[in-house]
């Protein structure tokens, strides 16, 4: 099926086949290899997207039903500069980087989070991973890590500079 | 070749339309939280996909009157987030924000958890306690049917292969009517829940019950109200024993109900305490 979207700020049309997921379109149609392939049945989030701003699964969609959405990966995060963002780079910062592989479905759900509510507290960060699971970590440092992006935010927000 | 084929019909009479077609094995997608997941361990049984996630007809959330209307592809997010609903049934609200994680809740639809009708499907309980309704659509026509007749038996309802199910319609709850929904699952989120009770009351002018609706979750094979728990309550006033007399009501309806199983255990004291703190946190929230 012809699908016209947005994949991290670009426009593509593509032919979409309609009985594989979106998460087998994204890595093995276009090469889109940050989104991960963990369990595969919508537990672990690692292969988590934004699609029009929210988190979802893209082992749980078809690829066709990307068709007129905006779909933002790990790939599509930039900070003004190109490089690293914030998130990104207190995640590495508070080792809350270990083997990896949930690192992007984690961020994403930390930016879904923050772009709700700005000043999120312990239990709402916790809430807001909770469909995105880590065996290294122990959450505690991507928790630290989301926590402490958000109180630079606002710290940014209020003196007025840009994040 | 492709398993299946996908299309997105851009109405509700579209839908109907394709659904009557004889010669296709034709299979819904709303949220598609339980139907991808069986798509990876079994064989499509379908030649088609149809995805009624985005039918404007089936996203609606609106007061008609004295009821509440809500369309079948909303999603629980939509749910959460309604200051129509968190105004008038806060207590559904809470079961749709305890369903699953973001994701899922992002994802998944009313309408799904009703048609999928998993024995722990979160939804049902306080829907069953709205006294819902849930309404049919095909190119014959529409019908109506209660809930509690919808649903036959876990993972079986009474939909036919041509019909959508489009809204799901309850009597707003009158407002000095208290309610609360309380899930205990194995773990505090992301859990499939053990047990869940939706519970509505409300008291009269003298302080008695006057109207009571008890519904719990995932521990009999069709979700039911509670009515010798209902029984029992009305007319008496709100006292802790009196919660737990109904407490035990809760428990011998379940034995009568479900017989000995091998997590009763575990579910005769967990009912009997989350009775007692179902009905304690409506009536104290009732300034008498």
């Amino acid at each position: 099926m012809q699908i016209t979207f947005s994949l991290n700020h670009q426009t593509i049309e593509i032919d979409a086949p309609a009985d594989i997921t979106l998460l087998t379109f994204l890595r093995e149609h276009l090469g889109v290899t940050g989104v991960k392939d963990g369990c595969d049945v919508g537990e672990c989030g690692a292969c988590a997207i934004l699609l029009d701003g929210q988190l979802v699964n893209s082992c749980q969609l078809l690829a066709p039903q990307a068709d007129g959405r905006e779909i933002i990966t790990i790939e599509g995060l930039r900070a003004a500069d190109g490089g690293l963002t914030d998130l990104q780079r207190h995640f590495i910062d508070d080792g809350a980087v270990q083997c990896g592989f949930c690192t992007p479905g984690m961020i994403l759900a930390g930016e879904a989070l923050l772009a709700k509510n700005p000043t999120p507290d312990r239990e709402e960060i916790a809430d807001a991973l909770a469909g995105n699971l880590c065996r290294c970590t122990g959450y505690i440092q991507i928790f630290d890590a989301i926590a402490a992006t958000a109180r630079e935010r606002q710290a940014q927000t209020t003196t007025g500079e840009r994040p | 070749m492709p398993r299946f084929t996908y299309i997105r019909p851009q109405t509700l009479d579209e839908t109907l339309h394709l659904l009557a077609q004889p010669q296709k094995r034709s299979r819904l997608l709303a949220g598609g939280t339980d139907l991808m997941i069986r798509l990876r361990y079994a064989a499509p049984d379908f030649d088609r996909i149809i995805d009624i996630s985005r039918l404007p007809e089936l996203k609606i959330i609106a007061r008609e009157e004295d009821s509440i209307h809500i369309g079948a592809s909303v999603t629980y997010t939509e749910i959460l987030e309604s200051a129509l609903l968190q105004d008038l049934t806060p207590f559904f609200v809470a079961a749709a924000r305890q369903i699953a994680g973001p994701q899922i809740r992002n994802q998944g639809s009313i309408g799904g958890n009703i048609v999928n009708a998993a024995g722990g499907a979160d939804m049902l309980p306080p829907l069953v306690c709205l006294d819902a309704t849930v309404q049919l659509a095909s190119k014959q026509g529409q019908r109506s049917l209660l809930l509690t007749d919808f649903i036959e038996q876990p993972h079986r309802t009474r939909i036919r292969p041509e019909e959508v199910l489009t809204r799901i319609i309850f009597p707003a709850p009158q407002p000095e009517t208290n309610a609360v929904f309380i899930k205990l699952g194995r773990q505090r989120t992301k859990a499939i829940s053990r047990i869940t009770i939706a519970a509505m009351g409300r008291t009269d002018a003298r302080g008695r019950i006057s109207f009571m609706r008890f519904v719990p979750g995932a521990i009999a094979p069709r979700v039911q109200r509670f009515t010798a728990v209902e029984e029992r309550l009305l007319g008496e006033l709100p006292l802790p024993e009196l919660f737990r007399q109904a407490g035990e009501e809760a428990v011998r309806v379940m034995n009568a109900l479900t017989g000995g199983r091998w997590s009763s255990d575990y579910k005769i004291p967990a009912l009997r305490t989350l009775t007692q703190r179902a009905l304690a946190a409506i009536f104290s929230l009732q300034s008498i």
